[in-house]
C-alpha cells in the first residue's frame, strides 16, 4: 500500500454563534437545508473521511456550496475544523499550535486560489518569492529560486512586470510558481482553473499534467467540473451539502455512480474515453469461448469496440502480472455505452 | 413618477395629540407678544453670566506659577513635549536655512520628475522659486520648517492610530467619534487650549497643527488597510506569515495608495492652520499676511497671500502626485512630456520640446554611464546600482550643486531678484478705491455694494436677531425647527447650546456673528446653487469650474482675506466677501452632482409628458436632488462658521473679532468664551441642517 499523506476523520465545519453545540447535537439524517433554518447555522463540512495517498491528485468535486473550498481550508486550518482529526505526515493538524502550523504552513503545503490572492504591489517575481521571504531566505537565494520556478512554469521574461499587466492565465502560472517555490509536499488548488475561459484552462490542465509527472507532489485538487476531475484527478472526492457522497478512480465513480446526484454528472462523459476493460469486464465462466488476443486492464472502450464489433466471442482481460482476470464482450461494451448495470443472467 | 411623488413629504397629522413644535411656536409667540407690546424682554440678564472667564484666567495664573515653579505635570509632561517639539524645529529650521537654495529648489524638481514626470517637477520647482522672487524665502522656509516638523509628527502618531484601529475593532469604536468630532471644529479652537499650556510662539502652532491635521490620516491608513481583499490576506496566511509579516509585507504595501491620500489631506490641512498659527506666533508666512493686514499694506499681504498659495500648490501637487504612483514594470511613457500630445506637430512645440528631449536623453546617459562605472567599481551590487541609477545620478547632483553653492556664495536667495508686487499693487488697490468705489455716478461699484449689504442685509437682520425678537424667542424658535427636524433630543440639545452662549454673556456679539454667517451662506447658496445647475447642464461649464474649484479648495482660508481688503477695506463686508469665496465650493459640487445624480427614467419620464427643460429642472430634478444640495449647503455653513475667527481679523466685529481680539491682547478667558460660543453655534447649526438633509434623503427615498 502507498504512503497516507493526509488523513481526514469525521471533519466537520459548522458556521454560526455555537458551533460546538450543534455539531454534538445534529442528527446525521437531518439535512442541511433544515438545519439552517432551525438554527442559523450553516453545515457546511459534515462528517468527511478520506485519505490521500504520497504522489497522488486527489480531486475533490461538487456543486456550488458543497463546501469544498471549506473543506481544503480546514487541511491547513485557515478555517478552523469544528471537530475531527485531520493528521499530515502523521502529525496531527488539528493538535498543532501556532508556530507548529505556520512551519507546516512555510514548509510542507502551499496553496493555489480560485481568484489568484497575488500581491498586486509586488512584481511577478517578488510574488514568487513570497513563501521564501517569509521563511526567511536571503534575497539573493530566493530570487534565484524563483527564477528556476518562473521558467518551469514558462513565463520567462515576465519576472520584472506586476501582476494586472499579465493576462488571467499568467497570473494562475504566477500563483502556480509561487506555491510550487517553496517546493511543497502537498499542493492545495482552490479551483485553480475556474476563473480561465476554457481554452486556456485546457492548456493549464495539460500543463499541471506534465508538471505533475517531475514533480510528483500530492495534491488536493478543488473543481466544479466535473470532466476537469476526471482528467486531472488519481482519484475524484464527490461533495454534496458538505458530505462526500463517493470516492473512487474516475472510472469506478463513471462505472458506478452510487446515487442519481453522482450518475447526473457522469451522464455527459465520453464513457468510451474513461471506461476501461478492467471496469467492464465480468467473471470468466466455464466452457467460455476464448477468441483473440488478450487484452490489459486499462484498456479504454474506444478501443474495445473495434475488437468485440465482429466478433460473438469473449475477449480475455490480462492484469500487469498476466494473469487472466476476466472477460469482455460485445453485450458487456454495449451495455457499459448504454449506462446500465447489467443484472447477472 | 412614484418617486417624485414620495419626494413631498407627507406628515401624519393627527388631531388629537398637540403637536409639540406648535407648543414651542405658540409659545415664541406669546413671548414675541408680549415683547413687541407689553414690556419689552431686553438684552441677556448680565446677573446671568457665568463668568467663565474668571477661573480661566485664575487657571491661566496658576500655569505660569506652576510652570515656573516646576509642578510636576510641567516639569514631566508640558515642559519635555515643549522641548522636544521646539529642537524639531529648531533643527528643521536650521537645517532649511543651511541648505543653499538652489540645491532646495534642485531637489524639489528631481523628485517631482521622478514621481510625476516633467509637468509637475516644473509646477512644483517654479512655485518654490516664486516664493523666493516674492522675496520671501526665508519666512517660506520657516513655515516649511513647521509644516515638516508637524507633518512628521501627526505621521508618526497618525500612521500607527490608523493600523491600530484597523487591526482592533474596539479601537475603531471608540476613535471614530473622537475623529468625528475632530474634524468638525474650525481650526482655531485648537489653538486656544494649547496657548494655555504651552504659551504662544512655534511649539504651540505645531501642537495645535498636529492635531487638527491628524484625522484624515488616521482614517485614511484605517480604511486603506481594511479594504485589503480577503483572498489577498489569504494567501499571506497560507504560506505562513506572521501576523507582522502579514502587515509589513501585505497590508500596508497594498494600503499605501489610500495612506498617501491621507497624507496629503493631513499636510493640506496643516498648512491652513500653520498659516493662522501666525496669531499665536507662529511666524513665516502667515506672520507676513497677518502683519500687512493690520497695517493695511495690501502690496505685502498679497505677497504673502501669493507665497502661501504657490506652498499650497507645492505641497498638494507633490503629496497628491505620491498617492498616485501606479505599480508599472516599464515606464509607458520613457522621457518626458510636456505638451499636451495633440500639439506635437507643431513647429513652436517642437521648438520647445527638443532641447528638452535633448537633456533628458543626456541625462538618462549620464545615469547609465554612472550606474556602469559603479558596477565596475563594486560588481556585487550591480543590480541596486542599476536599479538605483536616478537617486544615484541625483544625489551626485544634489551634492556637486552644494558643493559650487557654498563655494560661490549662492545660499541667500538673491535679493535682487526680488519681484516686488509692493508697489505696484498698492498702486492699484489705490486706483481701486478710487476708481471702483463707485463708477461714475451709478450705484455700481464696490462702496455702494458695501453699503448696500451693510445697511440693508446686515443691519436689518442683525436689529431682528436682538431688538424684535428677544433672546427666549430665538431660543424657542431654534427649539421648534430643531424638533421639526429631528426630535426633543436636539431640540434640547440647541436650546441650552444657545442658552450657554447667553450665559457666556456674548449673546450681542453671538446674534452679530449670526447675522453674519446668515447672509453669507445666503450669497453662497444664491451664488452656488445656479452654478451648481450649470455645471450639472454643461460638461464645458463642469470642465471650467472644475479646476478652480479645487484650486479654491487647497487654498489656506488666510489668503482670501487678501484680495478683498483690496476691495472691501475693512470691516464686516469684506469678512462676508471672503467667507463666500472659500466657502462656496460645496454647494456647487453637491448641486451639480445631485442633479447629474437624478435617475435618467425620471427625467425621461418628465419629457415625455412633455415637460419644458426648465419644468424638469424645476419639478423633477431640483427636488430629488434636494438632499445633495442641503448637505452642500450644510458644509458651506461650516465652512462660513470657520472663516468666522479669520473675518474677525479684517474687522468683522462679532464673536471672530472677540477671539482675535483676545488672543492678541493676551486675555485667555476671553478668547476661551469666544472660542466656545463659535463652537456651539457651529454645533446646533451643524446638527440642525444635517438632520435636515437626511429628512430630504429619506423622503426622496435616497
Ligand atoms: N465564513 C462563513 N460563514 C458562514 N457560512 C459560510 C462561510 N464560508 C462558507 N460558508 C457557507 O458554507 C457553505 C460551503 O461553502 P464553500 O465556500 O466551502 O463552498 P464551495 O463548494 O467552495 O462553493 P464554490 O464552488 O462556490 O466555491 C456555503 O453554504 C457557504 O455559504
Ligand atoms: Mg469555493
Amino acid at each position: 500500500m502507498r504512503n497516507v499523506k493526509i488523513s481526514c476523520r469525521h471533519v466537520c465545519k459548522i458556521f454560526g454563534p455555537t458551533p460546538e453545540h450543534i455539531a454534538e447535537t445534529i442528527k446525521p439524517e437531518t439535512a442541511v437545508s433544515e438545519i439552517l433554518e432551525n438554527t442559523g447555522h450553516v453545515v457546511a463540512v459534515r462528517d468527511v473521511t478520506f485519505d490521500v495517498y504520497e504522489g497522488e491528485i486527489f480531486c475533490v468535486m461538487g456543486l456550488s456550496g458543497s463546501g469544498k473550498s471549506t473543506l481544503v481550508r480546514c487541511l491547513s486550518r485557515l478555517i478552523e475544523p469544528t471537530r475531527g482529526e485531520i493528521v499530515i505526515n502523521g502529525e496531527d493538524v488539528v493538535a498543532m499550535n501556532k508556530e507548529q502550523l505556520r512551519d507546516l504552513r512555510r514548509h510542507k503545503m502551499s496553496m493555489v486560489f480560485q481568484r489568484f490572492g497575488l500581491f498586486s504591489h509586488r512584481r511577478v517575481i517578488d510574488n514568487i518569492a513570497y513563501g521564501l521571504e517569509v521563511q526567511g531566505i536571503g534575497r539573493a537565494e530566493r530570487l534565484q529560486k524563483a527564477q528556476e520556478i518562473l521558467e518551469l512554469v514558462g513565463l520567462q521574461g515576465w519576472a520584472q512586470h506586476y501582476p494586472h499587466e499579465l493576462s488571467g492565465g499568467m497570473q494562475q502560472r504566477v500563483g502556480l510558481a509561487r506555491a510550487l517555490a517553496v517546493d511543497p509536499e502537498i499542493l492545495l488548488c482552490d479551483e485553480p482553473f475556474s476563473a480561465l475561459d476554457p481554452l486556456i484552462r485546457r492548456d493549464m490542465q495539460n500543463e499541471l499534467i506534465h508538471l505533475q509527472k517531475n514533480l510528483q507532489k500530492t495534491m488536493v485538487f478543488i473543481t466544479h467540473d466535473f470532466l476537469e476531475a476526471l482528467k486531472l484527478g488519481d482519484r475524484i472526492a464527490i461533495m454534496k451539502d458538505g458530505e462526500v457522497v463517493q470516492i473512487g478512480t474516475p472510472e469506478e465513480i463513471v462505472a458506478h455512480p452510487v446515487n442519481d446526484y453522482v450518475y447526473e454528472f457522469t451522464k455527459d462523459v465520453p464513457r468510451v474515453k474513461v471506461l476501461t476493460a478492467g471496469s467492464v469486464m465480468r467473471p470468466i465462466r466455464q466452457k467460455e469461448d476464448l477468441i483473440g488476443k488478450a487484452v490489459a486492464m486499462d484498456t479504454t472502450l474506444e478501443q474495445l469496440i473495434p475488437l468485440t464489433a465482429d466478433s460473438d466471442g469473449a475477449i480475455p482481460v490480462m492484469d500487469a502480472e498476466q494473469n487472466l482476470v476476466g472477460i469482455v464482450n460485445r453485450r458487456r461494451v454495449m451495455m457499459a455505452l448504454a449506462t446500465v448495470e447489467e443484472e447477472e443472467a | 413618477m412614484r418617486k417624485i411623488m414620495a419626494a413631498v413629504p407627507q406628515p401624519a397629522r393627527s388631531k388629537r395629540t398637540i403637536n409639540p413644535v406648535t407648543v414651542l411656536l405658540a409659545l415664541a409667540a406669546f413671548l414675541l407678544l408680549y415683547h413687541a407690546l407689553v414690556n419689552p424682554i431686553g438684552i441677556f440678564p448680565e446677573a446671568w453670566n457665568l463668568h467663565l472667564r474668571d477661573p480661566l484666567d485664575v487657571f491661566k495664573k496658576w500655569v505660569i506659577v506652576a510652570n515656573r515653579d516646576g509642578h510636576w505635570m510641567f516639569a514631566f509632561f508640558f515642559q519635555p513635549i515643549k522641548s522636544s517639539v521646539d529642537f524639531f524645529i529648531r533643527r528643521a529650521e536650521d537645517f532649511l536655512f543651511w541648505l543653499p537654495w538652489p540645491v532646495i529648489v534642485t531637489f524639489v524638481f528631481v523628485l517631482a520628475n521622478k514621481i510625476g514626470k516633467l509637468p509637475l517637477a516644473l509646477i512644483t520647482s517654479l512655485s518654490l522659486l516664486a516664493m523666493g522672487l516674492l522675496g520671501l524665502w526665508n519666512e517660506s522656509m520657516k513655515t516649511l520648517a513647521l509644516m515638516v516638523t508637524a507633518v512628521i509628527i501627526s505621521l508618526f502618531i497618525g500612521i500607527p492610530l490608523g493600523i491600530w484601529t484597523a487591526r482592533n475593532d474596539r479601537a475603531e469604536r471608540f476613535l471614530r467619534p473622537i475623529l468625528d468630532a475632530m474634524q468638525t471644529m474650525p481650526a482655531f479652537v485648537y489653538l486656544i487650549p494649547v496657548v494655555l499650556f504651552f504659551g504662544i510662539a512655534r511649539v504651540p502652532s505645531v501642537i495645535a497643527t498636529i492635531i487638527y491635521a491628524i484625522p484624515p490620516v488616521v482614517r485614511l491608513t484605517n480604511l486603506g488597510i481594511r479594504r485589503v481583499p480577503e483572498d489577498v490576506l489569504e494567501a499571506a496566511r497560507a504560506f505562513g506569515s506572521t501576523p507582522r509579516q502579514i502587515l509589513t509585507k501585505v497590508q500596508i504595501p497594498q494600503a499605501l495608495p489610500s495612506i498617501m491620500a491621507g497624507v496629503n489631506q493631513t499636510i493640506m490641512m496643516a498648512l491652513s492652520i500653520v498659516v493662522i498659527a501666525a496669531l499665536i506666533g507662529g511666524g513665516g508666512l502667515g506672520d507676513v499676511v497677518l502683519k500687512s493686514l493690520r497695517r493695511l499694506q495690501v502690496g505685502a499681504a498679497l505677497e504673502g497671500g501669493l507665497a502661501i498659495v504657490f506652498m499650497a500648490v507645492l505641497l498638494d501637487r507633490l503629496s497628491f502626485a505620491f498617492s498616485q504612483i501606479e505599480h508599472v514594470s516599464v515606464e509607458r511613457f520613457q522621457g518626458f512630456r510636456l505638451l499636451p500630445e495633440k500639439w506635437s506637430d507643431r513647429a513652436w512645440a517642437q521648438a520647445v520640446e527638443k532641447p528638452i528631449a535633448k537633456i533628458y536623453a543626456a541625462s538618462a546617459k549620464a545615469e547609465q554611464k554612472l550606474a556602469g562605472a559603479l558596477s565596475r567599481l563594486l560588481p556585487r551590487y550591480r543590480d541596486w546600482w542599476q536599479g538605483h541609477s536616478y537617486l544615484l545620478t541625483s544625489l551626485l547632483v544634489l551634492l556637486v550643486l552644494l558643493g559650487v553653492s557654498f563655494a560661490l556664495g549662492w545660499e541667500e536667495f538673491p535679493q535682487s531678484w526680488n519681484l516686488s508686487l509692493n508697489q505696484p499693487v498698492d498702486k492699484v488697490v489705490k486706483w481701486a478705491q478710487v476708481n471702483l468705489y463707485q463708477i461714475g455716478d451709478t450705484f455700481i461699484g464696490t462702496g455702494p455694494f458695501s453699503d448696500f449689504v451693510s445697511l440693508y442685509l446686515l443691519r436689518p437682520l442683525r436689529i431682528f436677531l436682538t431688538d424684535w425678537l428677544a433672546w427666549p424667542i430665538v431660543m424657542l424658535l431654534t427649539a421648534a425647527i430643531a424638533w421639526a427636524v429631528s426630535g426633543w433630543r436636539l431640540a434640547l440639545y440647541s436650546f441650552f447650546s444657545l442658552m450657554l452662549i447667553g450665559w457666556l454673556g456674548l449673546w450681542e456679539e453671538a446674534a452679530d456673528t449670526l447675522s453674519q454667517v446668515l447672509i453669507a451662506v445666503l450669497l453662497s447658496v444664491l451664488i452656488g446653487v445656479p452654478l451648481g445647475i450649470w455645471s450639472a447642464r454643461s460638461d464645458r461649464a463642469e470642465r471650467g469650474l472644475r479646476p478652480i474649484l479645487d484650486f479654491l479648495q487647497t487654498i489656506p482660508t488666510f489668503v482670501y482675506l487678501v484680495p478683498v481688503i483690496m476691495l472691501f477695506n475693512l470691516g464686516r463686508v469684506p469678512g462676508i466677501m471672503a467667507s463666500v469665496l472659500y466657502a462656496l465650493s460645496p454647494t456647487i459640487r453637491l448641486t451639480s452632482l445631485g442633479i447629474r445624480q437624478v435617475d435618467e427614467a425620471a427625467v425621461e419620464a418628465s419629457e415625455a409628458f412633455g415637460c419644458t427643460p426648465a419644468q424638469t429642472l424645476r419639478h423633477v430634478q431640483i427636488p430629488l436632488a434636494l438632499p445633495s444640495i442641503m448637505l452642500g449647503i450644510n458644509q458651506t455653513i461650516m465652512m462660513v462658521l470657520a472663516m468666522v475667527i479669520i473675518a474677525g481679523l479684517v474687522g468683522a466685529a462679532g464673536l471672530g473679532f472677540e477671539v482675535v481680539d483676545a488672543m492678541q491682547n493676551n486675555k485667555m478667558g476671553a478668547s476661551v468664551e469666544a472660542g466656545l460660543a463659535i463652537v456651539m453655534m457651529a454645533i446646533v447649526l451643524d446638527r440642525i441642517t444635517q438632520a435636515w438633509a437626511e429628512r430630504q434623503a429619506k423622503a426622496a427615498n435616497i
